[in-house]
């Protein structure tokens, strides 16, 4: 059994990062008391196999175990609808994302940013593996390799879908302003 | 090189992961090609925005909770942490917690003014956390333990089993709350404790229970129901806890 001595090194290796692993439940479960269970539960479980850490990037360490933790509850809560009906080929595409970026002038995308509560209603119809890599790259700032290893898919597929998400979330809030600029009229 | 093949690589260049040959090729590119800059453009500004707005702050509780947590996994004691923090003082936590127990049970037996219901119920449910008394009986198992309030208590409380709908049954327990026997029965819903007490309605208590309240951290759900007081006390957010009053109260039977 782990003592104290264990713990306070997990506590100072692990705690500052608990922000991040609190942001990234609440990205995927869009719950904040459920993204409060969620990271309290990784931690727990991260403990116990704290022994497996072997230095090195502990923030993807942690952020992996959250987002397990997260995939599982959602998958036990069986509201991963777009979990289960997400399909590459369906919500990808062929690699003509960065057609879609032109077709987007920049006034348009930049007056989409206006408000916060719009880009994160944006976010959440993203499916959650695009949210996901978004949050990992944008947010925290992982390389793709880094995403690749805490999501558990190939490189390529992380570059895929952060691409897609972007494509999409440009595309979800230059609707969301024209929409308001309807309704305004 | 041709656009085509630059547009190709300008998200590896927003997200540094072009070699530095590559690079500078983009850099070149982007000076002479309004397309690829105005693309490179709407990607930046996307990826500001959603920077900026994209993180809250954890509640100041979660570190909190994690760190009790994990004294629990050592066995160190998370609650007498907590409580020696709260009062501020360095006393020999063990010892002090359990004088607390000792003398809040004194008081509420001697004093004439009998504490708020609230307060006291939200006591007897840290209470049952803090001396690792959760249960007298641990069971799942409604028919397991029902059975055991028989000759404990002058009614017999309806035991639920609500597990299809995640909150799993612990156990019972017997407590007193203001100088009367009441049944606890003991439920947990992920990481939360919710304890269930029942107790026979006061008749001099004309006043109805509550409804809902929220003190101290916890939220606390009371009803009447066949002439039995019940009241819900956890730390499990309000909407759940009002789920489970609801799933509670619609399938106790009638006595």
């Amino acid at each position: 059994m782990a003592n104290k001595k264990d713990r306070q090194r997990f506590e100072r290796t692990m705690l500052v990062h608990h922000g991040a692993a609190y942001n990234l439940a609440l990205w995927l479960l869009r719950d904040p008391a459920e993204a409060e269970d969620i990271v309290q539960t990784a931690y727990m479980k991260a403990f116990e196999h704290f022994s497996s850490f072997c230095g090195g990037n502990a923030a993807g360490w942690m952020l992996t175990i959250v987002r397990n933790t997260a995939y599982n509850a959602l998958q036990k809560a069986k509201r991963n609808s777009n979990l289960i009906s997400f399909d590459e080929a369906l919500h990808g595409g062929d690699g003509s994302c960065q057609n879609s970026f032109n077709t987007m002038n920049p006034e348009d995308t930049l007056s989409a940013m206006e408000s916060g509560a719009q880009i994160m209603a944006a976010i959440e119809r993203l499916p959650v593996e695009y949210r996901e890599v978004f949050f990992l790259r944008e947010i925290e700032g992982f390389s793709y390799k880094e995403i690749a290893e805490a999501t558990q898919v190939p490189q390529g597929t992380v570059m895929s879908r952060l691409s897609r998400a972007r494509v999409q979330l440009q595309k979800i809030l230059v609707e969301q302003s024209k929409r308001k600029k309807a309704n305004a009229l | 090189m041709p656009c085509e093949e630059m547009q190709q690589k300008i998200e590896a260049y927003l997200d540094g992961e072009l070699t530095l040959s590559d690079q500078r090729d983009m850099e070149e590119h982007l000076a002479q090609c309004n397309r690829c800059s105005a693309v490179l453009h709407n990607l930046r500004a996307l990826s500001a925005s959603v920077k900026k707005v994209g993180t809250v702050t954890a509640p100041i509780s979660l570190r909190r909770k994690i760190k009790s947590g994990l004294r629990e996994m050592t066995g160190e004691g998370a609650d007498a942490f907590n409580w020696r923090h709260l009062l501020g003082v360095g006393v020999g936590s063990a010892v002090f917690a359990s004088f607390c127990v000792w003398f809040f049970m004194t008081f509420t037996a001697l004093s004439p003014l009998q504490p708020q219901p609230t307060e006291e119920l939200i006591a007897a449910h840290v209470r049952s956390m803090m001396v690792s008394h959760l249960t007298d009986v641990a069971s799942s198992d409604k028919h397991t333990v029902k059975p055991w309030f028989n000759g404990k208590l002058d009614f017999s409380p309806s035991v639920l089993d609500l597990q299809e709908h995640g909150y799993q049954l612990v156990g019972g327990r017997l407590d007193y709350l203001q100088k009367q026997p009441v049944a606890a029965l003991v439920y947990k819903h992920r990481a939360h404790i919710i304890n269930v007490f029942i107790r026979r309605a006061d008749s001099a208590a004309t006043a109805k229970p509550a409804g809902y309240t929220h003190q101290q951290g916890y939220n606390l759900i009371r009803w009447r129901k066949d002439g039995l007081d019940y009241a819900l006390v956890s730390d499990l957010n309000e909407k759940e806890l009002r789920q489970m009053a609801v799933l509670l109260e619609s399938q106790l039977a009638p006595k």
